[in-house]
């Protein structure tokens, strides 16, 4: 983004807050807001989400008191509508009562940022209806805060008893039924509590975490390289889209140009990874409705592409692509042939495959009109990716932020992007807006690795500092198959990492399911979670 | 039917690949191995370089030897990146084992690995075992103790067209009540800890667990945390350690074979006989 409408931006706020404002800094395309006092984020806030157009992308704390400045919460705005700026507001947050005020109301996304806060840094969130525990689950003993700096990554607490309430319908012919956190499938664990009346599902809740492995906490005792292979296994499948989002993030703090071949490339592996994740979601949506063969010829053209990924990057699920600076692998004319035959295979075999499902009424009949996600609770609930595009809400990273080789492409001609807002207008978030969505998605990465296999011959990495500046900090991004993921890295003294704050698209997407099952029947219920397709892991950390 | 009229009404003609023998392409980085000659003196850059531990010193007859514990190695390859010469990558993965130490490859002087058999071979051994053994299908429950997804991904490759898995009379059922063996992986998250026990004792005898992947053999790159256990073996305990991360779907059928072969005929007709 120009270095204008950041000015602009800047004078605009700073006017309008003057005494609430004591600094502003900028950071690439970050606008950082620092706050006189704490009482005034909501007031902030609100203005920045109502009326600037933002959404809520990220809520980091930190524990700054070595620092001298105690818990710090940045608030972090991203605007959708072309613009590529992101709004921070930093505050301080009041040692005496650890407390800070709640934006849930106005804000209702920073709802679980504030439950997660209170959980790692014991920190509470005056206002925030939900006082209950998040991350980690009722047998944890009180004061337990792991990012803490003081709290030891090795500590084993003991277990305490303890129960976790859940909403209770009441009424004549309610029950419950709980399913999980171990699933019936090949899949990760969760918790689901229906309230049911007959088949009719009257309430949902979630509650995950379950796979919560302290990755923020332990990234940062480990050494920026391992980090990145720390960042690949937040979730297995997004780990090109986390990586990427981990290395820029580390790029702009270190203030390094990447080339532009390492940019096509981690491009190409990005949309390679959105291919394979996707035709793996289509196929699961086939086989959550009981039609078998489609979900095996989608899972063949699966396996067709992960065998593509490991000829390429020497891992199936694509770990290893990226580094600090640049790309690790390289791909090379040889791997451009291979590429190219292997994506013309896969569109054709694909293409009848959808072809074959869209003509089958019985398998249309059971998505249309399933799992529809209510527009202003979309809107609400800041939900990303392919879940958000399903019901209009256009929004992409990959065009909204910019990002790896992504600038020069993938905007279209005016008509192109005229008939894409007709389209988005269309779609009403069902099942089957989704399934449509991800196929739309699949054609166009297709056409972006064709067209990305124009290599520069820049080299595949730039020279990293030997010495990061200590306490820089800085946002990356990047959009996976799921909707966009947010990383935002502090690096300590001594090369080290400070705080490692993740937001993937799970973290956002799920509690929308809550209502996308509202008006449905049990039994719908695996396809409606199999067409948000959202991770656990990514989620839990 | 002939082939031609499947392929006509199905799209496409069989998918299932009969010999993988050579599957892996010879870029995967499967694992880790040394040249025993150029063993050198940079140890420490060596064993600093490696983000799970997996590399130790080892002194055996006056030589210094490296160990790779494959139960902890994750196949990055920065070990390379330090001594290009000395570590190589192969595309053959390290295989399951029983035991723990089993993991523990030295680079001099015999390796304890065997090479891997194609996995049709496999396949076809493990059925047989299981016809002889059960008289039915094996019943599989797999459990996520919070894994990053990568093994599922690759267990669920299992039961694509091309490695079919249920041919060989293997199935994955939805209740632990209806297993023979636990496929269980992820570092075994302390919020995943009771429920792990919970299906571990729901599972009826004889039982088997088979760990699957780095973070279920040792905690992998997640290691031993306040978040974490450090392994499956730490809540349960397991018969077979399969590594990798993920490990092939291939490697995952030779830990299945390995899982069979520790049952023995007499537990599975006593715990018929208690049946009925």
């Amino acid at each position: 983004m120009t270095q204008s409408h950041l000015e602009q931006y800047k004078k605009e706020i700073q006017g309008k807050f003057e005494d609430k404002i004591i600094k502003t800094e900028e950071n690439y395309n970050e606008l950082h807001f620092i706050l006189t006092n704490q009482k005034d984020i909501p007031e902030i806030c609100t203005y920045l989400y109502a009326n600037m157009g933002t959404k809520l992308a990220t809520m980091i704390c930190t524990d700054e008191r070595k620092l001298g400045n105690g818990f710090v919460i940045r608030y972090v705005f991203g605007k959708e509508n072309g613009e590529d700026i992101f709004f921070f507001v930093t505050a301080k947050i009041d040692e005496s009562t650890l407390s800070f005020p709640s934006i849930a109301m106005p804000i209702p996304s920073a709802a679980l940022y504030e439950r997660e806060i209170h959980d790692m840094f014991g920190l509470d969130a005056v206002g925030n209806p939900d006082t209950r525990p998040l991350v980690l689950h009722e047998h944890w003993p009180e004061n337990t805060f792991p990012l803490r700096k003081e709290f030891d990554l090795k500590t084993k607490t003991t277990r305490k008893e303890s129960q976790y309430k859940f909403l209770s319908v009441q009424g004549e012919g309610i029950c419950e039924i709980p399913v999980g956190p171990v699933h019936a499938g090949i899949i990760e664990p969760g918790h689901f509590r229906f309230s049911v009346m007959g088949e009719n599902i009257i309430n949902l809740e979630t509650r995950l975490f379950y796979t919560h492995k302290g990755i923020e906490k332990l990234a940062e005792s480990m050494k920026i390289d391992d980090v990145l292979l720390l960042s690949e296994r937040i979730s297995g499948d997004e780990s090109v889209a986390n990586s990427t989002a981990f290395c820029q993030a580390l790029e702009k703090i270190a203030m390094i140009e990447v080339p532009r071949r390492a940019q096509q490339i981690r491009t190409i592996f990005g949309e390679l990874e959105r291919l394979y994740n996707h035709m793996s979601s289509v196929a699961g949506i086939a086989t959550d409705i009981g039609f078998a063969y489609g979900s095996s010829r989608l899972n063949i053209i699966k396996e067709t592409l992960m065998r593509l990924n490991e000829s390429l990057s020497g891992s199936r699920i694509l770990f290893g692509v990226n580094r600090v600076g640049g790309v690790r692998c390289d791909i090379t004319d040889e791997s451009k042939t291979t590429i190219m035959k292997t994506i013309d295979k896969v569109s054709k075999d694909f293409e009848k495959v959808v072809t074959l499902l869209k003509s089958k009424s019985s398998f249309v009949d059971r998505l249309q009109g399933t799992g529809t996600i209510p527009k202003k609770a979309a809107q609400d609930l800041g939900i990303v990716g392919v879940a958000a595009r399903c019901v209009g809400i256009d929004i992409d990273t990959r065009r909204d932020h910019p990002y790896a080789a992504y600038y020069t492409q993938h905007r279209g001609t005016p008509q192109e992007i005229t008939q894409r807002q007709v389209t988005m207008q269309k779609r009403n978030g069902d099942v089957l807006a989704r399934f449509e969505v991800r196929i739309q998605e699949i054609l166009e990465s297709f056409e972006i690795i064709r067209m990305s296999l124009q290599l520069e011959s820049d080299g595949l990495h730039a020279n990293t500092p030997t010495n990061l500046e200590p306490f820089r900090s800085a946002l990356g991004y990047a959009e996976s198959h799921r909707g966009q993921t947010v990383h935002w890295v502090m690096v300590g003294e001594n090369n080290s990492i400070f705080r490692y704050k993740v937001r993937t698209a799970s973290f956002l997407n799920w509690p929308i399911i809550e209502q996308a099952v509202l008006n449905d029947i049990v039994p719908d219920f695996p396809v409606v979670n199999k067409s948000l397709d959202l991770s656990y892991s990514g989620n839990d950390l | 039917m002939t082939p031609k009229t499947e392929k006509n009404i199905l799209g496409n003609s069989v998918e299932t690949v009969k010999d993988l023998s050579e599957h892996a392409s010879p870029n995967f980085r499967g694992s880790i191995t040394f040249n025993p000659e150029l063993i050198n003196d940079r140890y420490e850059a060596l064993l600093e370089s490696c983000p799970t531990n997996a590399l130790a010193k080892v002194r055996e007859n006056e030589r210094t030897i490296i160990s790779v514990d494959h139960g902890k190695c994750i196949a990055c390859g920065y070990c390379k990146d330090v001594e290009p010469k000395l570590v190589k990558i192969q595309s053959k993965s390290a295989l399951p084992v029983k035991t723990k130490t089993n993991l523990v490859e030295y680079s001099n002087p015999q390796p304890v690995m065997q090479s891997g058999k194609p996995y049709e071979e496999i396949g076809n051994e493990l059925s047989e075992k299981i016809k002889k053994l059960f008289g039915r299908s094996l019943a599989i429950r797999e459990v996520d103790a919070g894994s990053c997804n990568g093994c599922e991904i690759e267990i669920t490759a299992l039961n694509n067209p091309i490695y079919d898995i249920e041919r060989f009379g293997i199935h994955f059922v939805a209740s632990p009540r209806h297993a023979d063996i636990l496929l269980v992986t992820g570092p075994a998250s302390r919020n995943m800890e009771i429920a792990l026990l919970r299906t571990y004792e729901a599972t009826p005898t004889p039982k088997i667990v088979i760990a699957v992947g780095a973070c279920a053999c040792s905690g992998g790159i997640f290691g031993d945390t306040y978040a974490t256990t450090g392994g499956i073996d730490k809540v349960v305990p397991v018969d077979v350690y399969i590594p990798g991360c993920p490990p092939r779907p291939e490697v995952l059928l030779q830990g299945l074979l390995l899982a069979v072969n520790r049952l023995k005929p007499e537990q599975i007709a006593k715990s018929k006989q208690e049946l009925n």
